[in-house]
């Protein structure tokens, strides 16, 4: 019988990094590039951040949460990082060739090469991040799918699938407070 | 409380009511037979304990950032429906997952057959269920809204306020009153106060598959009150395999059993002996035990004089729509809340019959973030925010309908002898199929809804993004069939057999039909019912 892994296991997972994430200076000058200057250079290295621990705690092969009506028992996606990790390499080794590493590229210049990078991707929506085939796809999709995202986008703060007053939902939500949150 | 004796191949637990399945019919039958009178009451359940509510919230995180099973073993291997079977085996059932929505059925549920000539009547009336729905709504705690009387009459008013309608579903409200329908808030098995020791609901808005505060109810919580208070032995990871009937007489004598956690792969035989049986396994594993104990003097298996166990597996099928409207919402508000109606359950004797309900729900499909804009360039930076928010400035609204589905005979569960589970029993394969009067109603019923859908956009000034029909039959029930006639159905209106007096089968099993709403809240209101006659045993 399998054991239930306890709340301190699994938040051991998801805070301890596993060293086998993408370099964390790349990571972050692929963040700056990709993601809204609106957020803030705070805001960036945030949602970097978090991105950062959601791969580390990543567990390929876990079971997936089955769906209702169906018998099957699917499994989450092989680990994704030693392909992310490439990526970023790739992306670095590009800019060499024209003289600098990815991270001192000026911004305009790193977003053309993730423009490369994902030209061939589909267009109408953001992946899973977990099924992103490229790590910047990866970034901008787990980034998109936070409640901080969806604050950002509507300019409210509707703190989406976490724990507000119930009694509050009667009301528009709030403006969003610029800078200061 | 449980008297227990080796036996030289099996052990025996003994009780005056043995209960088969944990889930939510189950927890509330024990429940309300350990009120009603002193009794030796075991409840045998194949699955394992489930998570612990304090584990929840981080199971949750879990989920949301990964997708991960927030439940753990929750299922058995091997132990699996060929057909439409969530997989969820453990204390508790599917109602850990379920999503806490409990409308009632309408009055006309009971009755297509006097009202519209359809289908079949069920042997009990709305008006004798009343007092049990109320008490299913006390015993779990549901949030609700009186709907206009006429339309949703009740006895009692809900046990606790309604979940308040957000601030989108006010405005989607504005927008179904100009199209002349009435809605209201969706009754739910969640709290919106204080209730039953447990937390008010703070709209995390994962509560399908799992509330981390434990505001929306689930059995656990039933059966912990119930273990802590000695009053139920609950023998968890052991498997029923089979019901044996007493020589000489029609009484169940034993339930043959296996326990999983011990002798090993083949697992420890154990017999429970109990002066009643109650099968409450869902709608899958109770007419497939039913016909598992097929023997010599049963060959069809038990409680299946009439062959009629297993057939009339019956659902409701849904058609649904995306609508834009020219309206500000807020996507993430509290998306598992909804409107409700039930103004489209009485349809006119001169139309063509028509029956469903209808739900209202906020949206973000079609407003969601995207990673090329219309000419197909790569969005990046604060050209991807602002191609969102220029596209979310309107909104969207999520309708659905579940309309009737009349069973045919012939919706039948049945052995698959080519599927077998690790003590070599066969199991279940489940084949819905529409009457031949529902068949020949299926176009129209769809069509009829999709121009609501049309009617209601129009008078929203908005647009349908997308329509379908979802090609499955929903809530599914059925497969022990309740009625009067012991040639027509397998138990009587109080779940027992006709065919063997100290068997009961109780909730979805026995229903006669899928009605047009979801059904858990109605297969508890039917199982109480049921269970005055248990505990007059």
């Amino acid at each position: 019988m399998e054991r239930v892994r306890g709340p301190r296991a699994i938040l051991a997972a998801i805070a301890t990094p596993s060293q086998r994430s993408p370099n964390a200076a790349l990571i972050q000058a692929l963040g700056d590039a990709v993601l809204p200057v609106e957020l803030g250079a705070g805001g960036v290295t945030r949602a970097v951040a978090e991105f950062q621990r959601w791969m580390d705690g990543y567990n390929p092969g876990a079971e997936a949460n089955h769906g209702y009506g169906t018998g099957r028992i699917g499994q989450l996606p092989a680990d994704p990082r030693p392909q992310w990790r490439s990526q970023l390499a790739a992306l670095d080794a590009d800019a060499r060739r024209t003289g600098r590493p990815f991270s001192d590229l000026p911004r305009e210049r790193r977003q053309a090469l993730v423009r490369a990078a994902l030209h061939n991707e589909r267009g109408d929506a953001l992946p899973n991040p977990l099924l992103a085939r490229h790590v910047a796809l990866a970034l901008l999709a787990h980034f998109y799918d936070s409640p901080a995202a969806t604050d950002l986008c509507y300019e409210a703060q509707i703190g989406r699938q976490q724990c507000r007053p119930l009694s509050a939902q009667r009301q528009e939500p709030v403006a969003l407070v610029r800078n200061g949150r | 409380m449980t008297l227990l004796r080796r036996q030289a191949r099996a052990e025996v637990i003994e009780s005056d009511i043995c209960i088969i399945g944990s889930g939510i019919t189950a927890a509330l039958v024990a429940e309300k037979l350990v009120e009603e009178r002193p009794a030796r009451i075991v409840v045998v359940e194949a699955g394992d304990d489930t998570v612990p509510l304090a584990e929840r919230s981080a199971h949750r995180a879990r989920f949301v950032a990964y997708g991960e099973s927030p439940w753990g073993r929750d299922h058995i291997d091997g132990m699996t429906a060929d057909g439409i079977q969530s997989r969820s085996m453990q204390v508790g059932g599917l109602a850990m997952h379920w999503g806490g929505v409990t409308p009632r059925f309408s009055p006309e549920d009971f009755r297509v057959k006097s009202l519209f000539g359809v289908g079949h009547d069920w042997p009990v009336a709305y008006e004798e269920l009343d007092p049990f729905y109320h008490e299913a709504e006390r015993r779990i705690g549901v949030a609700g809204e009186q709907g206009p009387p006429g339309l949703d009459p009740r006895g009692n008013p809900f046990p606790m306020p309604p979940i308040p309608l957000t601030y989108n579903l006010a405005l989607l409200k504005r927008w179904t009153d100009s199209a002349g329908i009435a809605m209201w808030s969706q009754p739910s098995a969640k709290n919106s106060v204080a209730y039953g020791g447990r937390a008010v609901c703070c709209r995390n808005d994962t509560c399908a598959p799992v509330c981390p505060v434990g505001a929306k109810y689930s059995p656990d919580f039933t059966w912990n009150a119930l273990r802590a208070s000695r009053r139920v032995e609950l023998v968890p990871r052991t498997l029923v395999r089979r019901l044996v009937v007493e020589d000489g007489s029609n009484r169940i004598a034993r339930a043959e059993a296996v326990r999983r956690d011990r002798g090993g792969a083949n697992g420890s035989p154990v017999h429970f002996r109990a002066r009643t049986f109650v099968v409450a396994a869902g709608y899958a594993w109770s007419p497939h035990l039913l016909l598992l104990s097929r023997s010599d003097r049963f060959p069809q298996g038990i409680a299946n004089r009439s062959g009629m166990v297993g057939k009339y597996m019956t659902g409701h099928r849904n058609v649904f729509a995306f609508v834009k409207l020219p309206l500000r919402l807020y996507p993430g508000m509290n998306e598992q809340h909804s409107l409700v109606t039930k103004q489209f359950m009485r349809p006119s004797k001169l139309d063509r019959y028509v029956r469903h309900d209808l739900r209202v729900w906020e949206s973000s499909v079609g407003r969601r973030p995207r990673l090329k804009g219309d000419d197909g360039a790569v969005l990046l930076g604060d050209a991807l925010l602002a191609d969102w928010r220029r596209r979310s400035t309107e909104g969207t609204a999520r309708v659905r309908a579940y309309y009737d589905v009349i069973p045919d005979r012939e919706s039948a569960l049945t052995l698959n002898e080519s599927a077998k589970n690790a003590y070599g029993d066969p199991q279940p394969r489940l084949t819905f199929r529409d009457s031949p009067e529902s068949a020949a109603l299926r176009a129209h019923t769809e069509d009829s809804i999709k121009a609501l859908f049309q009617r209601m956009a129009r008078a929203g000034n908005g647009e349908i993004l997308r329509s379908g029909v979802d090609d499955f039959q929903d809530h599914p029930a059925g497969g022990c069939r309740m009625g009067d006639d012991p040639a027509s159905s397998v138990v009587d209106s109080y779940g027992r057999a006709h065919d063997h007096e100290n068997l009961f089968v109780v909730g979805a099993p026995t229903s006669v039909s899928g009605g047009c709403a979801n059904a858990t809240l109605t297969f508890l209101a039917v199982a109480l019912r049921q269970a005055t006659a248990i505990g007059r045993e």
